[in-house]
């Protein structure tokens, strides 16, 4: 089977889309989406006919709001933008439509700040009548801008600070309302659905590192990992690992390439969708550097309103780095698995609850990479620079 | 949109928490959950927590407070529910019909332990000095390195003499417990705690009048006599004279200070400077000195009570050194060894000069004064112990000055008997020891290698290995029983079974430290002041031992940028040589200052009341895995104190948000926000200025509401206000008439004895002491340095003193 069927979500404009759907009833449209099997491109994959209804179902009269989440948090992976930029009348169109079908009064498009390209390709689309209040909202930067509930604190002028689920924002959402929170390549698919009753089968994928033509992508859902490489031209060197799902991702050892592109087979082998980011890790690479260079970011990231993530991201970069330093120790392996473990339990949002995949992956599919550093005291790859001097100890205590 | 703006927050859009503390209103619907198994009514859409906390669950909280939307943020109330794929926070999550929770489990546990293991080790702050509790007279360290820091070296005194009267002699023969726990030595070397308050010592020494902790109080009439002048007895003497008692010393020798006196030589505690220090005893009014009275040789027990002493303080320390029972103990040439060193300190001439062999057998301090002694006088001298170096009870520093001072150690040996020659002692015979199976303790006792002996020629042996008082003259009709070990029996207000006859010192523990007879003397002079005013004596002793319980401390990570101590100049080793020159040449003002300000001052106002300390000594947070790493791992905040009422130190903030939630949702200033993003963040005012440029209106909720010592009412004293404690009968009649309200009688302020703002109102007689009280040197008052008035401390965290 090919990576790719033909592009859709990139190119093909659903012209009269929603129209085509004010002349639906709500119920022939859910069952529409139900049917085309879509599920959210946000990283999750939660259905999202089961979103749409249970934010109908928590309509009292009042105001109902929608939010396409066109962020991009992972600067690795543009995919709204990308898709703004090329067809950016179905992403409006999909909002539009939407709406219709939770019932939204207002919507938001949220972006991210740098999205200069794709906001001016919105404002054009957004020049067509679409029967339903559209704004376009601008995330403050930074990788937790893009977390649902944190950009809800964000359209409510507060600090990008993700927010205890449940409630759910299909309940409790923006200005306590019900709302619906979907991503932009999501949307996009429905005026897809409307007119063709499509098959959502298809994912926009960002394919970057030691490839020969990185890139956005679209694939089909279940492709193998290296048939999405080859889309991409193919691997420009040797491979060490394959590196799924962005920032909170977890790193496969580059064999993998039989892995599918799919929520629940990336789950199974230890990572998971994510931020839609495949970036190919060339020979040569220390794996542990690439964990501990993982965490840091995440540490700089972080909301900060939960300990584990706050606190536990930075406690294992530090341990990484050290590690990869030559301070590493034979206990420090089960202590990073204890204290993933603690993250991942104890985590108030998807940030936390799934940066330790880095680990579980990293530690399981490149167990030498670990082992050289701590034991040998080097390099696996020789490129590691010693930066700390300093590892944490238990002290003696008076 | 700008920053101010993305500041300005509207309420937080949270579950409605339909919470109700104590009893569920009548009518209210209700529903049934399972709580650790047990049947619990609960309110549908209440808050899990609340429910749990109404049936007497204690379930961990950090970030909840009942009057604010749930934060979620501390995740320390996290329960498992069936159903869920993980643990969700009880504060946060909404009852629902038949729910099933965990809130009680192994797996919780651990978890909430890490969680508090990641705080901690971003926590810059500790609880309670552990060199206070360590110190046997509980000296307020970080207080008085503190003030040493700011130059006020007269104040630093007067605190120390809370304690201990003679920071001097401590400061020069104390084997520093304190050092050894000092949080300093986390970070890279410990405080040189002893000599700070040796420096000031020293300093405060050359004042005519001795500064003193508190005015000695009004005569009272009562007499005390203290029967021996050592550091135990002083200190009682001391203590006595200050609450108003009249005090007699008698000693058997002919002058003051004890062992510190006869048995500690020259070269470690320079006697005129030791006389200086103790004299401070005498410049109190009605204390006198009689040397050359020995008590069961001079007069009794009974006798002194004939005189019209009211109570007895026994301080008679432990002279009587050990035997060796080993054959030719009794030779010429073995010498015991206090006596050496007291003739040696008289200037009476003793058996070991230039050029002889000097053989001492020990490990303790009288072991090494004995050898050093010897050496100064120039012999060639080898100290044997049994055991290893370790286990030696003089200070390793004493111990590596002898070997650099040209003194060999043996180790291993034990002495089986003493060599004869000539008529007198020619040199010891030992047998080699090795180290046991550990036994029941886990301890490896040394034991004997069978045909390993060997001998030591000498002119001079003196078997050092401990004393025990001489209480020959003890008889029964005393009314005073010992123990078998020759130590008086006392109970724990040192009382003997005689009443108004006390002890304390090395005649009641056995011999010990020069600090922890100081502290037996000063809770001594407590308990005789006690049993003077008629007190219950079995009540004292319990007071005592609360007192003197020892905290239990968590493990917090320090972090500070390094700075080595400041070292004391020492004499050179070349001229220690047949010298009996003071080794120690003392700190200078600016070394001293410089390293009291290294102090990280351990000490936390909310000790006692943090919801952080509580639970991380409840989850045995008593080891931290975090500690010694980079700076980049670690906060260290500058404290925001220049608020009126508020005392804000960041380094103590969890980011629980309560203070922020609080202060925008109910009272509606909004000075607080999380601020930066990442582990950098922090809970603080808009860029981080000053409390006092917020809206804020020092309603104090803030502080309140924290879990931990982040934010605290600054201590205020109602110095304005005269109230006769004894006449007021809180009628409230005073907050009423109020214009200002400044009595408000709301549920946030009352007129109490103990007010919101801290400190106790001070009664009538307390405060003319405190007017009086005029501060020794001319410094700026401000809080931390205000006049100290006697004895008066608000309820509280644990504190120690006299
Ligand atoms: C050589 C030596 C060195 C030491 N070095 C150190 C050190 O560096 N640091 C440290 O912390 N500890 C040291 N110690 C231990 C410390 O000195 C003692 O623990 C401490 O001095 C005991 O104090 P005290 O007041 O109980 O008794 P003492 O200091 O022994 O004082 C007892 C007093 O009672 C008098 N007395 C005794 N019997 C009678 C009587 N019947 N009638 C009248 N008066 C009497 C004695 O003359 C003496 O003045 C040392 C001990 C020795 C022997
Ligand atoms: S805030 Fe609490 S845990 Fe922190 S130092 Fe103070 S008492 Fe200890
Ligand atoms: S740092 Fe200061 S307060 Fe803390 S243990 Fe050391 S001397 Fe005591
Ligand atoms: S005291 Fe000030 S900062 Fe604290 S809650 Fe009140 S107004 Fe806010
Ligand atoms: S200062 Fe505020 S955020 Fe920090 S611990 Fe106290 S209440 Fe919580
Ligand atoms: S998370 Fe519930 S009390 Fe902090």
């Amino acid at each position: 089977m090919p990576a790719s069927t033909a592009p859709r979500l990139l190119e093909t404009e659903a012209g009269g889309a929603v129209a085509a759907a004010r002349d639906l009833a709500v119920d022939a449209l859910l069952e529409l989406i139900e049917k085309s099997g879509l599920r959210g491109r946000g990283g999750a994959g939660y259905p999202l006919v089961d979103k749409i209804r249970a934010v109908r179902r928590n309509a009292d009269g009042g105001p109902i709001y929608l939010v396409a989440n066109a962020y991009d948090a992972d600067p690795g992976s543009p995919l709204s933008r990308t898709l703004l930029t090329r067809n950016a009348g179905n992403v409006i169109a999909g909002i539009a439509i939407a709406a219709q079908a939770v019932g939204a009064t207002e919507a938001y498009l949220y972006l991210h700040p740098d999205a200069v390209e794709a906001r001016a390709a919105a404002e054009e689309a957004l020049a067509n009548e679409l029967g339903v209040q559209i704004e376009i909202a601008l995330g403050p930067g930074g990788f937790m801008g893009g977390e649902e509930t944190a950009l809800l604190a964000v359209l409510e002028s507060r600090r990008a600070m993700a927010r205890q689920r449940p409630p759910y924002p299909a309940s409790q959402g923006l200005r306590m309302r019900p709302t619906l929170v979907a991503s932009a390549e999501t949307l996009a698919w429905l005026p897809l659905i409307v007119v063709e009753q499509a098959r959502a089968s298809t994912k926009l994928v960002s394919v970057t590192g030691a490839v020969v033509r990185p890139g956005v992508y679209e694939v089909t859902l279940g492709s193998q990992l290296g048939e999405i490489l080859t889309e991409a031209g193919g691997a420009s060197g040797k491979l060490k690992g394959l590196h799924v799902g962005g920032p909170t991702g977890g790193i496969l050892a580059s064999s993998r390439t039989d892995t599918r592109f799919d929520f629940d087979d990336l789950r199974v082998a230890g990572t998971h969708m994510g931020s839609a980011q495949v970036r190919a890790i060339a020979a040569g690479t220390c794996i542990v550097n690439e964990a501990a260079t993982l965490f840091a970011y995440l540490a700089k990231e972080s909301c900060a309103i939960c300990v584990p993530c706050r606190v536990g991201t930075k406690r294992v970069q530090a341990i990484l780095e050290s590690t990869y330093s030559g301070l590493g120790r034979d206990t420090d392996l089960a202590w990073l698995d204890e204290l993933g473990t603690h993250m991942e339990r104890f985590s108030l949002c998807g940030f936390g609850i799934t940066a330790p995949s880095i680990l579980r992956t990293t530690m399981r599919e490149f167990p030498d990479d670990y082992r050289i550093h701590i034991q040998e005291k080097r390099c696996p790859e020789g490129v590691c620079k010693p930066i700390r001097s300093r590892r944490y100890e238990t002290m003696v205590q008076p | 949109m700008s920053l101010l703006e993305r500041f300005i927050q509207p309420g937080e859009s949270q579950l409605p928490t339909v919470s109700h503390m104590g009893e569920i209103p009548s009518g209210q619907p209700t529903t049934t959950i399972w709580i650790d198994g047990k049947e619990v009514t609960a309110i549908p859409g209440e808050a899990i927590l609340r429910a749990a906390q109404r049936a007497g669950f204690e379930v961990p909280t950090l970030c909840d407070d009942e009057k604010l939307a749930p934060a979620a943020a501390c995740r320390m109330c996290l329960v498992e529910i069936e159903g869920y794929h993980r643990p969700m926070p009880s504060c946060h999550l909404p009852v629902e019909p038949g729910m099933k929770i965990t809130q009680a489990s192994e797996s919780l546990f651990k978890l909430r332990k890490q969680n508090l293991e990641y705080i901690l080790s971003d926590h810059n702050a500790y609880c309670m000095p552990p060199c206070q509790v360590s110190c046997p007279t509980h000296i307020d360290i970080p207080g008085y390195l503190e003030l040493m820091s700011k130059g006020q070296h007269v104040e630093a005194a007067r605190l120390v003499k809370e304690v201990l009267p003679f920071p001097y002699m401590l400061g020069l023969v104390c084997p520093k417990p304190c050092q050894e726990v000092c949080r300093r030595g986390l970070v890279e070397e410990e405080i040189a705690i002893c000599q700070c308050h040796g420096f000031t010592g020293e300093l405060v020494m050359e004042m005519e009048q001795a500064p003193t902790p508190f005015p000695q109080l009004p005569a009272t009439g009562r007499k005390v006599a203290v029967v021996g002048a050592g550091p135990a007895g002083m200190t009682a003497a001391y203590y006595t004279a200050l609450k108003g008692h009249a005090v007699t010393v008698f000693d058997m020798m002919q002058k003051q200070g004890g062992i510190a006196r006869y048995g500690i030589p020259e070269y470690r505690l320079p006697k005129v400077k030791l006389d200086k220090e103790l004299n401070s005893v005498w410049q109190l009014r009605d204390t006198e000195f009689r040397g050359n009275q020995m008590l069961g040789r001079d007069f009794s027990l009974d006798d002194l009570f004939t005189q019209g002493y009211d109570a007895v303080f026994l301080g008679l320390g432990a002279w009587r050194s050990n035997e060796l029972r080993v054959p030719g103990e009794d030779l010429p040439g073995v010498i015991e060894a206090i006596n050496y060193l007291r003739m040696n300190s008289e200037g009476n001439p003793v058996p070991v000069g230039k050029g002889q062999k000097v053989v001492v057998i020990g490990g303790g301090f009288t072991t090494f004064d004995c050898a050093r002694t010897s050496r100064r006088l120039g012999a060639d001298v080898t100290v044997v112990y049994r055991r290893s170096r370790k286990e030696m009870g003089a200070h390793y520093s004493e111990v590596d000055d002898a070997e650099h001072e040209g003194i060999r150690l043996e180790f291993f040996a034990a002495p089986v008997r003493f060599v004869e020659k000539n008529g007198r002692v020619g040199g010891v015979e030992f047998q080699r020891m090795a180290l046991g199976e550990p036994d029941a303790s886990g301890r490896r006792r040394p034991v004997p290698v069978e045909g390993s002996n060997f001998v030591i020629e000498c002119d001079t042996a003196i078997p050092a290995i401990g004393q025990v008082p001489n209480l020959d003259f003890f008889e029964r009709e005393q009314g005073v029983r010992k123990t078998k070990r020759e130590t008086v029996i006392t109970n724990g207000a040192l009382m003997t079974d005689r009443p108004g006859v006390f002890a304390g010192g090395d005649v009641q523990m056995g011999a010990r430290t020069v600090i922890e007879c100081v502290a037996q003397g000063k809770l001594a002079a407590k308990a005789i002041d006690r049993y003077l005013a008629g007190d219950d004596m079995a009540r004292v002793a319990e007071e005592i031992a609360e007192e003197e319980a020892v905290p239990d401390l968590i493990d917090i990570v320090p972090y500070k940028p390094e700075e080595p101590q400041v070292r004391m100049p020492m004499l050179p080793f070349k001229e220690r040589e047949l010298s009996f020159q003071l080794i120690e040449n003392g700190y200078d003002k600016n070394a001293a200052e410089k390293e009291a300000a290294r102090c990280l001052q351990c000490v936390c106002p909310d000790v006692g009341r943090c919801h952080l300390q509580r639970l991380s000594l409840e989850h045995g947070l008593t080891d931290n895995r975090f500690h010694r790493a980079e700076p980049v791992d670690y906060h260290d905040y500058e404290y925001d104190f220049s608020h009126d009422f508020i005392l804000r130190d960041l380094n103590k903030c969890i980011n629980c948000t309560q203070c922020v939630r609080i202060c925008r949702d109910v009272i509606g200033a909004n000075c607080y926000g999380l601020m930066g993003v990442g582990y950098d963040s922090i809970v603080t005012t808009p860029w981080n200025v000053s409390l006092k440029y917020t809206d804020c209106v020092s309603c104090g909720a803030c502080a309140e509401t924290c879990p931990t010592g982040a934010l605290m009412m600054r201590e205020r004293d109602l110095q304005t206000y005269e109230l006769d404690i004894v006449r007021c009968i809180y009628c409230g009649d005073c907050v009423e008439v109020c214009p200002h309200g400044a009595l408000g009688e709301t549920p946030n302020f009352e007129m109490s004895t103990y007010g919101r703002f801290g400190r106790t109102v001070l009664a009538k007689e307390e405060l003319a002491v405190a007017r009086t009280w005029k501060p020794s040197e001319d410094i700026p008052l401000d809080g931390h340095n205000s006049p100290r008035p006697p004895e008066i401390r608000p309820p509280g965290p644990p504190r120690w003193g006299a």
